[in-house]
């Protein structure tokens, strides 16, 4: 195959001449892999760089808005309820509590995908993960029932500050 | 000649290829690391940060606990039997529980402000960021004496 491409092309000759020395060590020696420049790359070793997730606005630009959003409007959410603590409203009660739930499900994501990242982590950070929405989902579930049937957070708060 | 001389006493093993990963993830896991979190001087910029994550997390504990309290249990958590419970503490006990609980509260809510502040590009230098922490600081220790005095 060399003396072939070395008769084909005049020219590049000593290009060629000086490629086809490694090309027969490969046709002979049976290495596993071809000469490239720079190296072969292999993946699946534990030398293999970080994959990044697809870009998307779901989980990047329109996350971070909604989160600070959320955050900000929990601003005159708590200074209504200081307000009305006197009496219950539970309009005030059920945003309250959908915000707060949002507000605090978001921060537990924050950390559980600081500390137990899923790519060091396969499986306790799966679980957390899951745990956590498991658990944000019962939460919401348990506000719903305590403002329906009971007295409400902000009354709740405001009777146990002054008990 | 090559067989007589070339012998070693070394014991062998046979191994397939891909052990060569297993060995290296064993060794990784045996070497010490060099310390980061627990050499880093102290600042007001990453002792704030790592404040406003604890005391959020603090916080939403109490919340997703209680409700999934009152969730499995409505008659022991509901507001009557808490609130009974809650007055029939000693005065120490309940002030002490109102300054652990504002005391957060107050934290994370006035850092919270100061964040949303950086993310509208504001107090973002490094005087900026000194000056508005003990400003925060400042705010809570009032906020929280006046919470737990309050009514």
């Amino acid at each position: 195959m060399s003396t072939s491409l070395a008769i084909r092309s005049a020219l590049p000759r000593a290009r060629l001449v000086t490629r086809a020395p490694a090309l027969a060590r490969f046709a002979t020696s049976g290495a596993p892999y071809a000469y490239t420049p720079g190296g072969p790359i292999i993946q699946g070793s534990v030398n293999d760089p970080t994959a990044f997730p697809a870009p998307s606005r779901t989980h990047g630009s329109h996350h971070w808005a909604f989160e600070r959003l959320l955050s900000a409007g929990l601003v005159p959410l708590t200074a209504a309820a200081f307000a009305t603590s006197g009496s219950s409203y539970p309009v005030l009660d059920g945003i309250l509590g959908v915000s707060l739930v949002m507000h605090s499900h978001i921060g537990f994501d924050c950390i559980v995908v600081d500390y137990l990242h899923t790519r060091k982590f396969p499986v306790l950070g799966n679980v957390a993960k899951w745990g956590l929405r498991a658990a944000t989902v019962a939460t919401l579930v348990g506000v719903y029932q305590f403002n329906t049937n009971d007295i409400g957070l902000t009354e709740l708060i405001a009777k146990a500050w002054t008990a | 000649m090559r067989n007589v001389v070339g012998k070693r006493f070394v014991q062998i093993q046979s191994m397939p290829a891909s052990a060569s990963a297993d060995i290296l993830n064993a060794q990784r896991l045996k070497r010490p690391n060099t310390p980061h979190f627990t050499i880093y001087q102290p600042q007001l910029t990453w002792l704030a940060s790592i404040a406003n994550r604890v005391t959020g997390a603090g916080l939403s504990v109490l919340l997703y606990g209680f409700s999934i309290a009152y969730l499995i249990a409505p008659t022991t958590f509901d507001s009557a039997t808490v609130i009974e419970v809650i007055a029939g503490l000693p005065e120490g006990v309940k002030y002490a529980g109102k300054a652990i609980l504002a005391a957060p509260f107050a934290f994370h809510s006035i850092n919270g402000l100061r964040h949303l502040s950086w993310d509208v590009t504001r107090f973002l230098t490094v005087k900026s960021v000194y000056s508005t922490g003990y400003a925060v600081l400042a705010a809570s220790a009032v906020s929280t004496i006046a919470l737990v005095f309050m009514k």
